[in-house]
C-alpha cells in the first residue's frame, strides 16, 4: 500500500501512515503483492472508492469474526506457489517441494472460498480444482506430499526392481564388512573410513581392506568391494537410474499438467491474493467498528464520532477511552482551544478518517461523508524534523509551506497545526490569515489549528473550537503524571463546536500549568498578570 | 566396540531427546560422530530426525572442495533442510514448510521414504534451531543436530545432551587441539548455580570486559548467568575467567562425551594418545569413531 502524491513523507508521520498499513497488511505472499500495488484512489474514482469500501463492510458484516480469523490463519500458512507456476509454465520440470507448495495452495484456496462462500468472488475454478486432483494422489498424510508408486505404473515396478538390487548389495556388503571386521578383531566397522594401528596389526591388513591413507602408527582405510558387490552395486546403480527416471517422467507429466493450468492458475492465486486483502481490511473495520463513508464528489469531509485509532488503542492499553469528535470541513475552517484539548488530534482525526476513504476503506466514525482529496498536507507540529538543523523551526515550517503550495495539487486537504507559533504573535497571525486567504483561493480543504486570538474573523473563515476545561481539576496528591493526565481527561470536554460570534477569552493555559505541578507563587502571578492585561485592554 | 551404540546410550541416559554434537572447528569429526549416533538409532528401531546448524551432509567442503563425510539416511529418518538441497533422487515424502528460510531456499520438514544420500543444511539462526528441534522432537524419538563451532546460542533454552568433537583438522599441534576443547568444554560444562550462596546475577551476557572488571574487583560471589551460552568470551580470556571467578549458571548444559579425530588433512596426532588426552582435558568419556575406541 503506498501512499503515493496523497501524502508525503511528514504528512504521512503525523497521521501514522504506517500503523494503518500495518494494521490492514494481509497475511499471505499473494496478498503481499497485490498489497503492495495498492494506490489511494483519485478524485472523480469516488465510485470505485465507495465501491471498495462496502465490500470490505460487507465482508465485515456476513462474515463472523471467527471466520475472518480462520481464513488469516489459512493464508499465514499459505505457501507461495507463484514460482512454481511460472516455472512450469516455461517448461520447467518442476520438484516435490514445489508440488506441496501447489498442493497447500489449493487446500487454501478451497478452505478460504468455503470461509468466505457467497460474500465475495471465489478464488477456486475448475483449472485449481482440476490441477488439485492430479496432485492429490500424492497426499501424504493430512499435509505433505510424495510422488506416490500410483502416479506412474512404471515407478513402483523400479523402485520394486532398485529395493531387491539394494538389499543385494547391502548383504554383499554386509558380508565383506562382516569378513574384515572378524580379520581384524573388530565388532564392527562403521562408517566409510576406519583407522587400523599397524601395532594391533599382526601381518598384512585383510582382504578388502585398502589403505587410504598411511601415518607413522596407523592405517586410515577403507573397504575395497569384491567382484560379487561390485557386480551387485552396478545392478543397484542401474535401478536406481531407473527409479530416477521414472520419478522424473512423473513430475514431467504432473508439471505439464500445470503448465496446461498455468494462465487461469496464475489468475486464481493473484484473486487469492486479492481476498486475504480484503479481510484483512474487514478484519479492521470490523475491530474497529468501522463505516462507509458517503461519497462527495467536491472537497468535503463530515463525519460525527470520528477517531484517530493509533491514539485510541494506546489509550485503550491504558484503560482510558478517546473521546469521538464531530467535524464538518468545505472550506479551511479555523480551530482554537486549551493545550492539551485535543486540537492536534482532531486535525489527525480529520486526515486519517480522509486516508481511509482515499484506500476505499471504511473509516473510523460513526457516520461520514467524504470527498477524495489529490493531497493531505500536514503543515506545523510534528512535520519539522525532515529538514535539518540548519533552519530554525519557523523556518522550516515556511520552507514546508512553499512547498506545499508550489505543488499546486488540486484538491488539497490541508491540516495546520499552530502555524507561526514560534514567531511574534502579530505577525504569526498576519501569516496565518494570508495562508488561510491562499487556501482559500485555491479552494482547498481543511483545518488551521491555532492559540492566536482573532485568526478566523480577520480570514472570514469558519471557527470551531473545542470546548475545553469544563472545571479545574485538582491537583492529585504527590503530583504523579498519570494521575494528572487522568484527571484532565475527565475534566476536559473535548467536544468541537462551531463558534459563532466573538472568541471568549479563557486562561486554560494557566490552569493546566497548575495542574501539570507550577507552584502557586508562580501561578497566582501569572493570573494577575493576565487580569491586569484585561483591565489595560478594557481602558484602552 | 560400537561407539555409535555406546555415545546413544550416554545420550538415553541422560534423558534428552535431542542431542548436538558440536566441535573446535571444521573437519574435526562433528558429522562423523553424528553419522555414528545416527546409525545405532536406527538399528535399534528408534525413530530419529535430523537437522544441522549451518550445511552439513555435502558431498564436498564448500569452504575448499575437498571430500567431506556424507549422510546416507534410512527410510523413516525426518530431517529438516533446505529445499535447494534437497535431491531429486530418491523421492522423499514432503512433510511441511518450516517457515524459515536458509541460504539454500525455505527449510523444509521431510520425511525419507527410500534409503540415500542427503545433505542437511540447517536454520540459521539459534531460535530458528530451538523452533526446528522442537518440531523435530515431536516427529521423533531422537533428534539428532550437526552444530558448529561458532553457534552455540543455539544450545541456550534446550534440554539437549551434547558430544563434543575435536580433531586434528582444527589444531596445529595435539596440545593445541586438546587446548582448544578443554576451553570450549570448560566454557559448556559451567555448573548450576547453588542457590544457598550469594550471587551475582549478570543479565544477559557475560563479556570479556565485564569479567575483567570483576576479576579486578576480586568478586567472591558467585556470578550467574543464565546458561552457559551467556559466557560471551573465547580462547584465553575465558579460562581466565572461569579460574578466576566463580561462574554458576541457572541452567547447565549436559555434555555427555566427547570424540576425536586423529586424522586432518595436512596432519595427524597419535589416535589413542589424542584421545587419552581430551579425556583427561575434558574429564568426559571420550572415544574415536575412526578407531572404534574408548579412550583407556
Amino acid at each position: 500500500m503506498k501512499a503515493g502524491a496523497l501524502l508525503d513523507a511528514a504528512t504521512q508521520h503525523a497521521l501514522a501512515f504506517e500503523w494503518l498499513v500495518s494494521a490492514v497488511a494481509p497475511a499471505s505472499p499473494y496478498g503481499e503483492r497485490v498489497f503492495a500495488e495498492l494506490r489511494p484512489f483519485a478524485a472523480g474514482e469516488e465510485a470505485a472508492a465507495h465501491a471498495r469500501a462496502r465490500a470490505v463492510a460487507a465482508l465485515a458484516e456476513t462474515i463472523d469474526a471467527e471466520r475472518l480469523d480462520a481464513a488469516r490463519d489459512t493464508l499465514r500458512n499459505a505457501p507461495d506457489a507463484a514460482g512454481a507456476i511460472a516455472r512450469a509454465s516455461m517448461g520447467d520440470v518442476l520438484s516435490d517441494a514445489n508440488f506441496l507448495e501447489l498442493q497447500r495452495t489449493f487446500d487454501a484456496i478451497e478452505r478460504i472460498d468455503a470461509l468466505l462462500a457467497g460474500a465475495l468472488e471465489p478464488a477456486g475454478s475448475e483449472a485449481t480444482r482440476a490441477a488439485a486432483r492430479c496432485l492429490e494422489l500424492g497426499r501424504a498424510g493430512k499435509f505433505g506430499f510424495y510422488l506416490d508408486d500410483r502416479f506412474d505404473a512404471e515407478l513402483a515396478a523400479s523402485r520394486a526392481r532398485l529395493a531387491q538390487a539394494q538389499a543385494e548389495l547391502g548383504a554383499a556388503r554386509g558380508r565383506a564388512v562382516q569378513r574384515a571386521a572378524a580379520a581384524l578383531g573388530r565388532e564392527e566397522i562403521a562408517g566409510d573410513e576406519f583407522i587400523v594401528m599397524r601395532a594391533d596389526l599382526h601381518g598384512a591388513l585383510p582382504e578388502g581392506v585398502r589403505v587410504v591413507r598411511e601415518a607413522p602408527t596407523y592405517y586410515l582405510c577403507a573397504l575395497e568391494y569384491d567382484d560379487r558387490t561390485l557386480c551387485a552395486l552396478e545392478r543397484r546403480d542401474a535401478a536406481a537410474d531407473a527409479v530416477a527416471a521414472a520419478e522424473e517422467a512423473a513430475r514431467a507429466a504432473l508439471s505439464q499438467a500445470i503448465r496446461e493450468r498455468a494462465a487461469p492458475l496464475d489468475a486464481a492465486i493473484r484473486r487469492l491474493g486479492e481476498l486475504d486483502v480484503m479481510i484483512a481490511a474487514a478484519r479492521f473495520a470490523r475491530r474497529y467498528d468501522c463505516v462507509v463513508a458517503e461519497p462527495a464528489r467536491e472537497n468535503f469531509l463530515a463525519f460525527a464520532g470520528g477517531r484517530f485509532l493509533p491514539l485510541a488503542d494506546e489509550l485503550a492499553a491504558e484503560g482510558r477511552a478517546f473521546a469521538p469528535i464531530d467535524v464538518v470541513l468545505h472550506d479551511v475552517a479555523v480551530l482554537t482551544g486549551p493545550n492539551m484539548g485535543g486540537k492536534s488530534v482532531c486535525l489527525r482525526t480529520c486526515g486519517f478518517v480522509a486516508l481511509c476513504a482515499a484506500f476505499g476503506l471504511p473509516v473510523p466514525a460513526a457516520r461520514a461523508r467524504v470527498g477524495l482529496f489529490g493531497e493531505i498536507a500536514w503543515l506545523g507540529i510534528g512535520s519539522e524534523g525532515e529538514l535539518g538543523g540548519l533552519l530554525s523551526s519557523f523556518a522550516r515550517e515556511v520552507v514546508r509551506l512553499r512547498e506545499i503550495l508550489e505543488r499546486g495539487g488540486e484538491r488539497l486537504f490541508v491540516l495546520v497545526d499552530e502555524f507561526a507559533r514560534t514567531t511574534t504573535p502579530h505577525e504569526g497571525k498576519a501569516l496565518l490569515v494570508a495562508l488561510l486567504a491562499r487556501l482559500r483561493e485555491r479552494r482547498a480543504c481543511g483545518l488551521a489549528a491555532t492559540h492566536l486570538g482573532g485568526v478566523a474573523e480577520a480570514a472570514g473563515a469558519r471557527h470551531f473550537a473545542v470546548r475545553g476545561l469544563r472545571d479545574v481539576p485538582r491537583r492529585p496528591p504527590g503530583g504523579d503524571l498519570h494521575r494528572v493526565l487522568a484527571a484532565l481527561a475527565s475534566s476536559m470536554d473535548y467536544t468541537v463546536t462551531e463558534v459563532t460570534g466573538a472568541e471568549t477569552p479563557r486562561a486554560d493555559a494557566i490552569a493546566l500549568a497548575a495542574l501539570l505541578g507550577l507552584d502557586d507563587e508562580l501561578v497566582a502571578a501569572a493570573y494577575d498578570a493576565l487580569e491586569e492585561r484585561n483591565r489595560t485592554q478594557i481602558a484602552e | 566396540m560400537r561407539v555409535g551404540h555406546e555415545l546413544l546410550d550416554l545420550a538415553r541416559a541422560s534423558g534428552a531427546r535431542s542431542l548436538f554434537v558440536v566441535g573446535i572447528g571444521k573437519n574435526v569429526g562433528k558429522t562423523v560422530a553424528m553419522r555414528a549416533i545416527y546409525e545405532a538409532a536406527v538399528e535399534r528401531g528408534i525413530a530419529t530426525a535430523l537437522t544441522s546448524i549451518g550445511r552439513d551432509g555435502e558431498a564436498v567442503d564448500a569452504g575448499d572442495a575437498a571430500p567431506k563425510p556424507r549422510l546416507h539416511l534410512f527410510a523413516d529418518t525426518v530431517i529438516a533442510t533446505a529445499q535447494g538441497v534437497l535431491p531429486r533422487f530418491p523421492a522423499s515424502e514432503m512433510l511441511d514448510f518450516a517457515g524459515l528460510g536458509t541460504a539454500a531456499g525455505p527449510l523444509l520438514y521431510v520425511r525419507v521414504v527410500h534409503p540415500g544420500y542427503y545433505e542437511l543444511v540447517g536454520p540459521p539462526t539459534a531460535s530458528g534451531i530451538r523452533k526446528v528441534v522442537a518440531e523435530l522432537s515431536a516427529r521423533s524419538e531422537l533428534t539428532l543436530v550437526d552444530g558448529a563451532i561458532d553457534r552455540v546460542a543455539a544450545l541456550a533454552g534446550g534440554e539437549d545432551a551434547i558430544v563434543v568433537s575435536c580433531g586434528a583438522a582444527a589444531a596445529t599441534t595435539m596440545a593445541e587441539a586438546v587446548d582448544a576443547v578443554r576451553a570450549l568444554v570448560e566454557r559448556l560444562a559451567i555448573p548450576a548455580a547453588d542457590p544457598r550462596e550469594e550471587a551475582l546475577a549478570i543479565e544477559g551476557a557475560l563479556t570479556a570486559q565485564r569479567a575483567a572488571q570483576l576479576i579486578a574487583a576480586r568478586e567472591r560471589r558467585q556470578v550467574v548467568v543464565r546458561d552457559p551460552t551467556q559466557v560471551a568470551i573465547a580462547g584465553r580470556a575465558a579460562s581466565q575467567a572461569l579460574a578466576h571467578l566463580r561462574i554458576r549458571c541457572e541452567r547447565p548444559l549436559r555434555l555427555i562425551a566427547a570424540t576425536v579425530a586423529s586424522i586432518g588433512r595436512e596432519r595427524w596426532f597419535e589416535p589413542r594418545a589424542f584421545a587419552r588426552e581430551v579425556a583427561r582435558a575434558t574429564g568426559l568419556p571420550t572415544f574415536d569413531v575412526y578407531l572404534a575406541e574408548r579412550a583407556a
